[in-house]
């Protein structure tokens, strides 16, 4: 390998074994190699650039509009349809060979729309709950409204963050968002999980109200066990034992 | 205990959702968003230094990856295939708003975050003229390093995106970083004096 191929191996990805063999050799190669590969590496450190929030919000909106222009363009479609289905029906039926087999194809389509929509929903929800900043998350929270009381992917991510999430007010809302899944066994054995292993006393609260609202008498047993827990906080101790009394 | 986030569609590769987005699940480009708006945002910014004009531009490369859907081909990179969308963009922007070719020192330093935690170490001067080094850089050379760089692209997808081989790629960079080097030692030397 001669210098001037070396060059193009010394940036990026791996140069391989005759680079390796050529830097052993040539001391011009390896003090090149160590300078400009100073400089590749405190490119790093350059700051980086943040999008402002109004990126996404126009994003979704653009999105949001353009399946508008598509859900709008789906009845043209199906007139169409209904044309040339009429067309065919009367020839068919002009030929003595029985009537039309016209069909509504628009039922399906509108049916797809609709899951694409909720889909979209769930996406954002989920993408929102992942990202890094506390208040993108709780967007995906309330983003979480939106779904459809049975996705168990969203479910799935609220549960994740009343349990995980390091903001307490993420946590909390995410509690809230659970009601909208009451209907769901799994939404209430994840509460019943989830209050024993929570230390914020807001959010324990928030929880022992949920498991009220539910009237889940299967709580009772962490329940009592909050009940008389004396490490725990006391007003969180009189929640669980008042919620005790509220579900007898 | 609920399984979570086990739906394929957050772990589906670029190429499969953007398969989809082709197939006509539009709102599936969601995911492609929530994944390389920042890194856009990024190429655009570190292209033109004007932030409303990178946020625009974004806008624009995801309303065309919508329009142009159906001429993705599954087999392509997907990357690649949105620095192209986003490269055309840049140009497409460039002939009604003239882009500079050296972009504006103030208004760059102006339209960067607030104050990081690199300036306030010992090494924040010379981050500085890396900086005004970078913004002094040709057009083109700076682009091959913010791909290669910042984007983290391979060098085969950098390739496909300004449409050349594999080994004038790595012939770009290395001249890149080069003029990059000489640059920044003007400067320094500008500096010293």
């Amino acid at each position: 390998m001669t210098c001037e191929q070396a060059r193009t191996q010394m940036l990026g990805e791996s140069g391989g074994e005759d680079f390796a063999a050529h830097l052993a050799s040539c001391e011009s190669c390896r003090n090149e190699v160590s300078r400009i590969g100073t400089l590749w590496q405190s490119l790093d450190l350059l700051p980086l650039e943040e999008p402002s929030g109004t990126v996404r919000e126009r994003f979704y909106e653009m999105l949001g509009a353009y399946r508008q222009g598509l859900a709008s363009a789906e009845p043209r479609k199906a007139f169409v349809w209904w044309q040339a289905a009429a067309a065919a029906a009367l020839l068919v039926l002009g030929l003595g060979l029985g009537y039309g087999v016209r069909g509504d194809k628009s039922r399906p389509e509108m049916a797809q729309l609709r899951e694409e929509v909720a889909s979209m929903r769930q996406l954002v929800a989920l993408s929102l709950m992942q990202q890094q900043s506390a208040s993108e998350r709780l967007r995906g929270v309330t983003w979480a409204y939106r779904a459809e009381p049975s996705d168990r992917e969203v479910l799935g991510a609220l549960v994740t963050a009343v349990n995980h999430d390091t903001n307490v007010n993420v946590r909390l809302a995410a509690v809230d968002a659970l009601r909208r899944f009451a209907a769901s066994p799994e939404t209430r054995r994840a509460v019943i999980e989830a209050l024993p292993s929570q230390t914020t006393p807001l959010v324990q609260v928030a929880l022992i109200d949920l498991l009220v609202d539910f009237k889940e008498r299967s709580a009772a047993g962490v329940l009592k066990t909050l009940a008389a827990n004396q490490g725990a906080n006391d007003g969180v101790r009189q929640q669980a034992q008042w919620a005790l009394e509220k579900l007898q | 205990m609920l399984r979570v986030f086990s739906n394929v569609n957050v772990n589906m590769t670029d190429n499969a959702v953007m398969a989809e987005v082709s197939a006509g699940r539009v709102a599936r480009l969601a995911v492609l968003f929530e994944r390389y708006h920042r890194a856009l945002f990024r190429y655009f910014i570190s292209m033109n230094g004007h932030r409303e004009q990178a946020e625009d531009l974004v806008q624009e490369v995801f309303f065309r990856m919508l329009r142009y859907r159906s001429s993705y081909d599954p087999a392509q990179s997907f990357t690649a295939w949105m620095y192209q969308i986003a490269r055309n963009a840049g140009v497409d922007q460039g002939r009604r708003v003239r882009m500079a070719e050296v972009v504006d020192i103030d208004s760059f330093a102006l339209a960067s975050s607030a104050p990081g935690p690199e300036e306030s170490v010992s090494r924040s001067q010379d981050l500085a003229l890396l900086r005004r080094a970078m913004n002094q850089l040709p057009q083109d050379k700076r682009e091959v390093l913010v791909l290669s760089r910042f984007q983290g692209m391979k060098h085969e997808d950098i390739a496909e995106v300004l449409g050349c081989e594999v080994g004038t790629v790595k012939v770009r960079v290395y001249r890149a970083i080069r003029a990059l080097e000489q640059i920044y030692f003007t400067l320094e030397k500008e500096k010293a004096s």
